[in-house]
Order: structure tokens, then C-alpha cells, then sequence
């Protein structure tokens, strides 16, 4: 274990190990009396699952790892930091913007929700981010 | 021998220190996502819920929605942090070992799973063939479970690094988290001025619908009547009937489980004055029918604390308007502090259980 062994006193540490082990089962439970009601939610929820760490640790990480290190080696110090901001929030509004803008499997039109455009909401958003990267860029004293 | 390729990892953000920063927000968030999550869950299996404040539940389900986004940057974040931890080896060291680092699989599991199956849900986008709330409620358990094991064994840790001061370069890596997390909240969350917000103000008669008459397959019959049952008997009335009742006009939110919420001008017939047509009390459990028939959400049971809060309507009437057939025309079931898919539309039949 990379803790410390587990030394008298540290109730703290054993309540927590008891009620994180009695969640999970009651978890495993539910998710394989999930599983046992049909094959094809049981392979699609365990895809799910596991496709979430898969992605992120073989592609997700890497590529912002890399574009991280690019930003780093290419910009002057004075922008850096701002532009690697910039960058961080674009990253996570495009993100969350997926679920709007690609709808393969959206639920027929409900009027009043998701109906907006949404190519138009990220770029108003994004507008707004690069704007206080600007912003940011040129208040900032060049610490060289 | 072939020697595997190392990576070195030069970010700021690759420290214990660090790691534990952002840990302490992504376990608020995914503790407030739990709890929140927990009562929703409840609300709709017939767990007790007081009808007051009538906007608790608009409350609860929009803090779920915003953790929930808040957690996206975050565990990003925690995962770059540790993401050199990956490339350790060997990869076996000893069973404890193991057993930590499985562990840790299966909260990032549970963790991705939660996030992306919500923010599609919200999004009403289904990339998959179950029935959401099943699998994201098991793994939610998962989640806070695996979350609290991860707390059991890091703590001495934890309790060390949040003790140490962090230097520029590290406090410029939270900061930029920080960031992005508020920039994610203020882009989502924030009602219809958020530019990637869920709902708009096109629904009709302002509020947005999420089952239309059409989609539900409903058609008003021509002798529409409102069967009520209770004690004393069966009453059938007509709309004109219905309309020549005392009416209430309440002022109260569709808050829906998705996360959004619109506040609306209801005007309709109060609960507890249909439940006294037919004999019983304010308090009594009653069943709601509706005249959608093929969905889960066909019916719904209106709990006493909801039978004997006054503000609680049969409604006719929205924001000074008939109800439009997308709104449950002829009238619905309008109660503070509910699940938007327990107010019932298009109802036809309330019985006194």
C-alpha cells in the first residue's frame, strides 16, 4: 500500500476503507442485477464502463499531454500561461458541447430543449475565453 | 533485452501535493453528485419528501447537474496529475499493490461512466440501448464507494500534502483547473443566458416540453372526463365542470431531472378541494393516471405531503393561457417540489388510495 501502515488510532482511515467496501457491494449488486436482465445492457454498460478509462488514458491524456508540450515550447513566457488557460477551457467547453452538437440518437423534438444553436453557443463561448486570454496576455508583465 | 521506452513527465502538475488539491473538489463534487443524485432517486420511489420549499427539488437537481459539469475539468485534471503513475514498473509489485491499483481502475471507471452517461442523458442523446437511470444509479454506489476506499488508503498522505505549500508553477496548474471549471458552469448551468444550456424559452407558452402529445401519442377524446375515485364513490367532470370550480393560481417551477428548471403562472383546481368532492381528507395518497398509456411515466403517486400542501394543482391554465396539448391539455398534475416526470400530463383518472 502506498499509505502508511494502518496504525492505532486511525479510525478515520477504517471507517472510510468499511463504508467505501459496503457502498461498492451494494453497487456490484445493483449493477449485476442490472446486467442479468439483458445481455445487450450488460456488454453496453461494461463497454461504457470501461471505455471511459481506456479512451482517456490512450488518447484523451497523450494528446493534451503533447499539445500542452507544444504550447510550452512555442510561446514566449509572457503568453504561456494564458494561452495554456485558453486552451484548458476550449478542451473542456468542446467537451461538453459533444452531447448538443453530434445527436445521432437524440430524442425526437421536444420544443424548448436542446434546440438552440449550439455551433453558435460554443463559439460565443469560446470568444469569450480567448478574449480574457488576450486580456490576460497583455496585463501581464513580461517576467523575463 | 528490450528496454520498454521511459517518458519523462516535466508538468507542474505531476505532484502529491497537487493531486490532493484537486482531490478534495472532484470528492466534494462527486459527494455532492451522490447525495443529490440519492434524494432524486428517492423522490421517485416513494421516499418520503416534504412539498416545502416548493423549490427544493429545482434546487437539488440543478446542484446535481452542476457538480456533476464541475467534476468533467476536474477529473481531468486529477488524472493528468497521476497520469504518470501509468508508466511505473513493475507493474506487479505485491497483492496490496494490486488490489489499489484495481481499485483505482474502478474509479476512473465508475467516475467516466457517471459523467458521460449524465451529460448525454441531459442532453436527451441516447448512444445507448438501457434504460439510464438503472445503470447510473448501480454505479453511483460504485463511484462513492470506490471514491471513499481511494480516501482509506491515500489519507496519510492526503493529510501530508495539504500541509505543504504549494509553489508558483503548481498554484498556476490549480488556478488554470479552476478556471476552466467555472468557465464549463457558466457555459451550462446558468439558466437560458449560458450559451450551451440545455433549454431555450421556444417551448410553447415559454415553458420547454419534454414529451410532446404527439411523441406520447395522446388525443384528447370527445367525451373527455376526469374520473375521480375516493370514498365516496366515483365522480366524472367536465372541463366546463372543472373550470367551475374554485380556482387557485400558484406561481411554481417544472424542475425537470435533467437539470433544468422554468418557473411558470399555473391557475387550476386545488388537490385538496378534489380530494373533499369525493370524501376524503388533504393527506390521502392518491394515484394519477394519464391518458398516455405506453410509457413508465403513464402514472404517477402523489404522496399526502403533496395531497395536503395547498399549492398543489390539477391545472388548467399556464402563464394566462389554456394549457397547450404539449403541456397536458386538458389538465395536468402542477406540485412544489417534484421531479418534472412526476407532474403528470393529460391526466384522466386521480383515485384516492
Amino acid at each position: 500500500m502506498s499509505g502508511e501502515r494502518i496504525g492505532p488510532g486511525d479510525g478515520t482511515r477504517a471507517v472510510f476503507a468499511l463504508a467505501g467496501l459496503a457502498a461498492l457491494a451494494w453497487g456490484g449488486y445493483l449493477a449485476i442485477d442490472f446486467a442479468l436482465g439483458s445481455a445487450r445492457d450488460a456488454w453496453q454498460g461494461l463497454a461504457w464502463f470501461v471505455g471511459g478509462p481506456v479512451v482517456h488514458d490512450a488518447v484523451v491524456a497523450p494528446v493534451v499531454g503533447g499539445v500542452g508540450l507544444l504550447i510550452a515550447s512555442r510561446i514566449s513566457p509572457r503568453w504561456r500561461t494564458p494561452v495554456l488557460a485558453g486552451s484548458v477551457a476550449t478542451g473542456v467547453l468542446a467537451l461538453l458541447a459533444v452531447p448538443l452538437l453530434w445527436r445521432p440518437f437524440g430524442v425526437p423534438d421536444n420544443p424548448g430543449l436542446h434546440d438552440r444553436d449550439y455551433w453558435l453557443g460554443l463559439g460565443v463561448s469560446l470568444a469569450i475565453v480567448w478574449a480574457a486570454v488576450a486580456l490576460g496576455g497583455l496585463l501581464t508583465r513580461n517576467r523575463d | 533485452m528490450i528496454r520498454p521506452p521511459t517518458v519523462k513527465f516535466g508538468s507542474a502538475a505531476h505532484d502529491e501535493r497537487v493531486t490532493s488539491r484537486l482531490g478534495v473538489w472532484l470528492g466534494i463534487s462527486f459527494v455532492v453528485c451522490f447525495l443529490t443524485g440519492l434524494l432524486s432517486h428517492g423522490i421517485q420511489h416513494d421516499w418520503f419528501w416534504p412539498s416545502r420549499p416548493a423549490q427544493l427539488y429545482r434546487v437539488t437537481q440543478w446542484l446535481h447537474i452542476a457538480a456533476g459539469i464541475a467534476a468533467v475539468p476536474l477529473l481531468f485534471a486529477k488524472l493528468w496529475s497521476v497520469y504518470p503513475k501509468l508508466f511505473e514498473r513493475p507493474l506487479f509489485r505485491s497483492l496490496p499493490h494490486a488490489i489499489e491499483h484495481g481499485s483505482i481502475l474502478l474509479l476512473s471507471g465508475a467516475a467516466f461512466f457517471e459523467l458521460v452517461t449524465g451529460l448525454f442523458n441531459a442532453a436527451q442523446n441516447y448512444l445507448w440501448g438501457f434504460y439510464f437511470p438503472t445503470p447510473h444509479y448501480a454505479v453511483a454506489w460504485i463511484a462513492i464507494g470506490s471514491i471513499l476506499v481511494h480516501v482509506a488508503v491515500k489519507l496519510p498522505i492526503i493529510r501530508r500534502a495539504l500541509t505543504i505549500q504549494l509553489d508558483p508553477r503548481r498554484r498556476q496548474f490549480l488556478r488554470t483547473t479552476w478556471l476552466a471549471t467555472g468557465a464549463a458552469l457558466a457555459a451550462t448551468v446558468g439558466g437560458t443566458v449560458s450559451p450551451l444550456a440545455v433549454r431555450s424559452d421556444r417551448g410553447p407558452q415559454g415553458l420547454p416540453v419534454n414529451r410532446t402529445a404527439r411523441a406520447a401519442n395522446v388525443v384528447v377524446p370527445a367525451d373527455w372526463r376526469l374520473e375521480l375515485a375516493g370514498p365516496k364513490g366515483i365522480r366524472r367532470l367536465t372541463l366546463a365542470e372543472l373550470r367551475a370550480l374554485p380556482q387557485a393560481t400558484e406561481d411554481l417551477p417544472i424542475a425537470c431531472v435533467e437539470g433544468w428548471s422554468a418557473m411558470a403562472t399555473w391557475t387550476g383546481v386545488r388537490i385538496l378541494d378534489l380530494l373533499r368532492l369525493v370524501g376524503a381528507e388533504p393527506g390521502a395518497t392518491v394515484r394519477v393516471e394519464s391518458l398516455e398509456r405506453d410509457s413508465i411515466y403513464a402514472t404517477s403517486t402523489l404522496p399526502g405531503e403533496h395531497t395536503r400542501d395547498p399549492a398543489t394543482l390539477l391545472a388548467l391554465r399556464v402563464n394566462g393561457e389554456e394549457l397547450a396539448p404539449d403541456h397536458g391539455f386538458p389538465c395536468r398534475i402542477i406540485a412544489p417540489s417534484r421531479p418534472g416526470v412526476l407532474q403528470t400530463k393529460w391526466v384522466t383518472r386521480m383515485e384516492v388510495r
